[in-house]
């Protein structure tokens, strides 16, 4: 699986991927996974910005892999890559994955020293992160 | 069918397949450009009729392909125009027989067949026959577009036959069962008396009779013919055809709905009628049915044979959103057979181009998802780049760029796969720049240039990898080394250590071949790849013009700096400045350069790499004057600090120079770096002054060197240090060799001396020198030398100390009345001993052995050239440090009366403070001979001060005053009246004794003088004859024998005068 938070410029603020070896191939998915997110921000329109929902759902799905997409209000957006194979995961709690990533956001960004759209480096965001994908793979 | 055409749009079901082929030897030029003006025709309104008949050419179509042509009739080759050249009736038969074999190709499904000939001229070509046409050259064929309509014409009279043969079709029981080429083995042996397979086949004749009508421009009735064969398909589960009939159900209401196309061809589609094309733009928004409805109602007025014109028909169109949800189905029919697999793929690209036009991009991004996931058979190559390509350029239709970007680039990796026997590198290439905006890089290093890179590195470093690889495999080693240069001046921050290494060598290695410039490469599509300079490589932080060399440095003369101070403006002062946005870099410099002579820049580099950087050619750009770049080579230690670097360089002609950029060669790439374009570098200025050229003065001295240093304090810098160590009172030569190095001859030249740091009182002319001798070798081409003569005269105090002379002074009173009472001989004791028993005193006084300094700076201000016409000249400093070491001191002075009333005798205590052996000579006296640290008393017989002589007789302290200036005077002309006559070195020296003694001894003023020649040879003392008309003066002459071994002066001598003011007696 891979985890990338994406800024609303869409360039990389952080991106952690298990296993490391084809981590190329995980760029590339998120990479094109932005198309739809783009889309589906510019589909729900500038009307329902206050109640609308943060999580976009499964972007696409590729052979061996499934995309979810999470936004904030923000335009910081999420992208989650996991195995298709892996049906334990439902919906739930992939949102319920999502929003402790951005709970773990927004800490980060509640530090002083940290400059929104540089790189993310952050010990607690690096543990959540790694809990996180241990927990799904 | 196996070959997937994926260009195919909806409309492309309303056309009517023609293959335009030449037969025989046609040159491709002339072929495509007759073919050319036929695919022109492609629209054309039927005689009779309301109705448009669209025509699809194709210059090459699998037959295989043909043989679906039953299941979608635009799948079917039903024209054939050949193109041939004939230049003589002999060759005619054989043409015509190709012609014909030719045709028989797509035999089975040509409605009819045109043979164009060029270049038959004669019998045979004079005949009138309607299926070839003759032209005598390519270029007279201006029927060509009328011959084709005529033959559309005919191909509809075939089509329209066809289409009302089918249709009408329904009393006769036995209707054949249409069927795609895998199907057919299925049938045999089926019942075809069933229902189910009567139905079967009505419904497939249905669906076939709805494409014909779409064909022939009857849209109506082609939908409601495509509906009842929906309903008839569906009742008997034939799926593959159900999906046919839906399809033309979509196509037919995607026409209807886009009169515009689909297929992205602006322009090439004709609207079927000026009213309908304004109706149309409309048509498919929601809430407009209604009009539709209407409108369908009136103008589906063609010829209908069964369909018999319905109140409401227009519903048979399919809303906008129907037809995607009939796509859909159509397309999950198709998809249950394998061998459909190209239907299935066409009706994707299809549904993706009508869902592009309704800006429905998650949709569409769904069919091409499928799409990708539909196996064909084993494809080659080609078709897989035709593939991928296919899929991107529909990706980027519908928005997504990043997609569009993953699959151009698998094309172009596909252009260059491994299988293939020739890698198509510059397909390729060309693939991979087309991929660059979707992963939002740009070639222009410029656009990288604005703080820290955003974007996704790993991505965007795969991609330019790939183009470095691609354009070496081309064959353009310096489209490669660009790409290269790209990479690791703009990815510099996401290389690792390793890939730094592997980038550079393989950097180098290709450079080795081509050299990376700065120049433009133009690529042949137009692209254009701006150069690559490697601002990073080494990262410069600041650039600072350096001044001159203080010893070059120009000065402007006062007097023409005046007019210099610019008028501007015409206020003295005014508080508003302007303010200009690029002033930290234009500001001007307060200091010039000078033309022809070396000038320097420093910037402070830093080494990123891991490695040690080589940075050659090393240089500066500049603009303004002609400058003369002296490029450096540097080698910096891997992740090195802040580095100094100067670069230096000549300015050849004057006026403003301004420091743009430097030059490197990096890796074997040439880089311009302006520093417009470098963020964060500091700098003092760039644009400096050149002022005309100047000559350079070099000046070498007789004595050594000086590691001393002046202080600071003396407020010029000196360039060259030089010192002497000299007893007080003499005097030495400092020969001066003044050197033009310069390229201009020096044609001025000024010499001041200060004396700075003097504690020290100093008697007499410290430095003295005749400039006239040296200027008379001026004007002093370059290269060559004069000399210059300084004479150096110490004189310092020879008094010993106030406290004793003030001892002195109580003695005087005794010393008029008494006998001398102290002994002839006396040894006194240096004052160092004494310390210990009179410490107060000493430390008020010093010891005798107290060495003290003198300094000076001689400056020389010179000029010559264009310089000095401009009013500039340049100022060399030379320091002089003298170190004065004592030599005899007089440490007590009083006077007896002589035998003649106009003489009388002087007493002086002398006391030799030196290490040596002195002999002292004083005129009409014997030699004195001082051993080193003796005090001794000798006397001197001198003539009465003749105080009348003064002009104003002395009764107050002014007059004395007078008296004493007057003193001074005559004893500078005695001490030049020496010189003169000995022609020694000479150093002479007031002593403060005078004026104390003068105080004490108010009444009794006396001159006294003395001379002390310090010999080395006793025998050449002289004693100096002093002078003076109405003073009492003498002379003493020490000389000292050299005994000790460092004695190695040959000749020094000192003239100590002292002046007395002897009071008349009276």
């Amino acid at each position: 699986g891979s985890c990338d938070l994406l800024c609303s410029q869409n360039y990389p603020l952080y991106i952690r991927s298990v296993p490391t070896e084809n981590e190329l191939k995980f760029h590339y998915t998120v990479h094109t996974s932005l198309d739809v997110v783009d889309e589906k921000i510019s589909a729900m329109g500038k009307a329902l910005v206050d109640q609308r929902e943060l999580y976009l759902g499964l972007l696409y799905p590729t052979e061996d892999y499934k995309v979810y997409g999470y936004v904030t209000n923000s335009k910081v957006k999420f992208v989650m890559v996991v195995d298709s194979s892996n049906t334990a995961l439902r919906d739930n709690e992939i949102r319920s994955m999502f929003r402790k990533l951005h709970n773990s956001y927004t800490d980060i960004m509640c530090n002083p020293f940290y400059n929104p759209g540089d790189r993310i480096h952050s010990r607690a965001f690096d543990t959540m992160v790694n809990s996180m994908m241990m927990q799904v793979c | 069918m196996s070959v997937p055409d994926y260009m195919q749009c909806a409309e492309d079901h309303q056309t009517l397949l023609v293959v335009v082929q030449p037969v025989g030897i046609v040159p491709e030029e002339s072929f495509f450009r007759i073919y050319k003006r036929i695919s022109a025709v492609s629209q054309v309104n039927v005689r009779d009729s309301q109705r448009v008949l669209y025509i699809r050419y194709r210059h090459h179509y699998p037959p295989e392909n043909n043989e679906w042509g039953d299941f979608q009739t635009h799948r079917k080759v039903v024209g054939l125009i050949t193109i041939t050249e004939c230049s003589s009736a002999k060759e005619w038969p054989q043409t015509f027989e190709k012609f014909h074999l030719q045709k028989e190709m797509y035999g089975s499904t040509l409605y009819d067949s045109r043979l164009f000939v060029f270049g038959l001229q004669g019998e045979i070509a004079e005949q009138p026959r309607t299926d070839v046409a003759f032209y005598p050259s390519y270029d007279e064929c201006e029927t060509v577009e009328k011959r084709i309509e005529d033959f559309i014409e005919s191909l509809f009279i075939v089509l329209e036959s066809k289409r009302l043969d089918r249709a009408t079709d329904k009393s006769g029981d036995k209707i054949p069962l249409l069927c795609v080429p895998f199907e057919k083995k299925d049938f045999v042996g089926l019942d075809t008396d069933s229902r189910h397979y009567k139905k079967r086949c009505q419904g497939r004749m249905r669906k076939h009779v709805g494409d014909l009508c779409l064909q022939a421009g009857m849209l109506q009735d082609s939908l409601v013919h495509y509906h009842m064969a929906v309903e008839l398909l569906r009742s008997v589960n034939d799926f593959l055809w159900l999906g046919a009939a839906l399809e033309g159900l979509c196509s037919a209401s995607v026409i209807y709905h886009y009169p515009g196309g689909t297929g992205g061809k602006v322009g090439s589609r004709r609207a079927q009628g000026g009213s309908l094309s304004a109706e149309a733009g409309n048509r498919h928004r929601p809430g407009k049915d209604a009009i539709s409805i209407l409108f369908c109602a009136l103008t589906s007025n063609g010829i209908n044979a069964d369909t018999s014109a319905e109140i409401g028909r227009a519903k048979n169109c399919l809303s906008p959103e129907d037809i995607i949800e009939k796509y859909k189905e159509a397309i999950s029919y198709y998809g249950k057979y394998k061998n459909a697999g190209v239907i299935e793929l066409e009706a994707c690209v299809k549904a993706v181009r009508v869902l592009a036009m309704q800006k429905r991009s998650m949709e569409a991004s769904e069919f091409l998802q499928n799409a990708v996931y539909i196996n064909l058979r084993q494809l080659s190559e080609e078709e897989k780049i035709q593939r991928y390509s296919i899929l991107s350029e529909l990706y980027e239709r519908i928005g997504f760029h990043r997609k569009s970007a993953f699959f151009k680039r698998i094309a172009a990796m596909q252009c260059a796969a491994p299988s293939i026997p020739e890698p198509g590198w510059r397909a390729c290439y060309k693939l991979l720049l087309e991929t660059l905006p979707g992963y939002s890089l740009s070639l222009d290093p410029q656009d990288f240039s604005k703080g820290t890179h955003r974007g996704w590195a790993a991505v965007q470093m795969r991609l330019l990898h790939e183009l470095v690889y691609a354009s070496r495999r081309m064959g353009n080693p310096a489209l490669c080394v660009r790409h290269l240069s790209f990479l690791l001046q703009t990815m510099l921050d996401f290389l690792s250590d390793q890939e730094k290494k592997d980038v550079t060598q393989s950097l180098e290695s290709y450079t080795a071949k081509c050299p990376g410039t700065m120049e433009v490469i133009t690529l042949p599509d137009g692209l254009k790849l701006p150069p690559v300079p490697f601002t990073k490589l080494p990262i410069v932080k600041s650039v600072k013009l350096l001044n001159l060399p203080t010893s070059l440095r120009p000065h402007k003369m006062k007097s023409l700096l005046g007019q210099n101070v610019s008028t501007k403006s015409p206020f003295i002062y005014s508080p508003i400045i302007a303010h200009s946005r690029g002033e930290e870099r234009n500001k001007k410099i307060d200091f010039q350069w000078v033309q022809a002579d070396v000038c320097e820049v420093q910037l402070m580099v830093y080494n990123p790499m891991p490695f040690e950087l080589r940075v050659e050619n090393m240089g500066l750009l500049t603009t303004g004057v002609e400058f003369e770049s002296l490029p450096a080579a540097l080698s910096l230690p891997a992740e090195s600090g802040l580095y100094p670097v100067t670069l230096v360089g000549v300015p050849q002609t004057t006026g403003h120079i301004t420091v743009n950029g430097y030059h490197t060669s990096v890796f074997g790439v040439f880089s311009d770096c302006l520093l417009d374009n470098l963020p964060g570098v500091k700098t003092n200025g760039c644009t400096v002054e050149v002022i005309p050229a100047l000559p350079r003065l070099q000046i070498s001295t007789s004595l050594p060197r000086s590691a001393h240093t002046l202080q600071p304090s003396s407020g010029d810098e000196i360039s060259t240090n030089v010192s002497v160590q000299l007893y007080n009172g003499e005097t030495q030569q400092l020969i001066i060799k003044l050197e033009n190095i310069g390229t201009e001859p020096l044609e001025k030249l000024e010499v001041t001396a200060k004396t700075v740091n003097t504690k020290e009182k100093l008697y007499g002319d410290f430095l003295t020198w005749n400039l006239e001798d040296t200027l008379c070798q001026f004007p002093l081409k370059p290269g060559k030398i004069a000399t210059f003569i300084v004479n150096i005269k110490v004189k310092l105090d020879f008094s010993c100390q106030e406290n004793l002379l003030q001892d002195l002074s109580d003695d005087g009173i005794s010393v008029s009345g008494l006998p001398l009472s102290s002994p002839f001989r006396q040894v006194v004791k240096p004052r160092v001993e004494t310390k210990p028993l009179n410490p107060q005193e000493s430390s008020k006084v010093g010891d005798f052995s107290h060495v003290k300094t003198l300094e000076a700076i001689l400056n020389f201000k010179y000029s010559g050239g264009p310089g000095h016409a401009e009013g500039y000249y340049r100022n060399l400093a030379l320091g002089l440090h003298v170190e004065v070491e004592p030599s005899v001191f007089f440490t007590r002075i009083s006077t007896l009366p002589a035998t003649s009333t106009r003489q009388c005798h002087l007493l002086l205590d002398v006391f030799n403070s030196t290490e040596h052996e002195l002999t002292i000579s004083a005129r009409n006296n014997e030699d004195l001979i001082l051993h080193a640290g003796e005090c001794q008393r000798m006397a001197i017989q001198v003539d009465k001060f003749n105080f009348e002589s003064f002009p104003e007789s002395p009764t107050d302290g002014a007059q004395l005053a007078n008296a004493k200036q007057l003193e001074e005077e005559r004893q500078q002309a005695r001490g030049l009246e020496i010189n003169s006559k000995l022609d020694i070195w000479e150093a002479s020296v007031e002593g403060v004794l005078n004026q104390l003694v003068l105080e004490h001894l108010q009444l009794a003023p006396l001159q006294w003088g003395e001379e002390a020649n310090l010999l080395k040879d006793v025998c050449d003392a002289n004693p100096v004859a002093g002078v003076g008309t109405d003073l009492m003066e003498s002379s003493v002459a020490a000389a000292c024998a050299g005994q000790a071994k460092s004695w190695d002066r040959t000749l020094i001598s000192f003239d100590a005068a002292l002046l007395l003011s002897i009071a008349k007696l009276s």
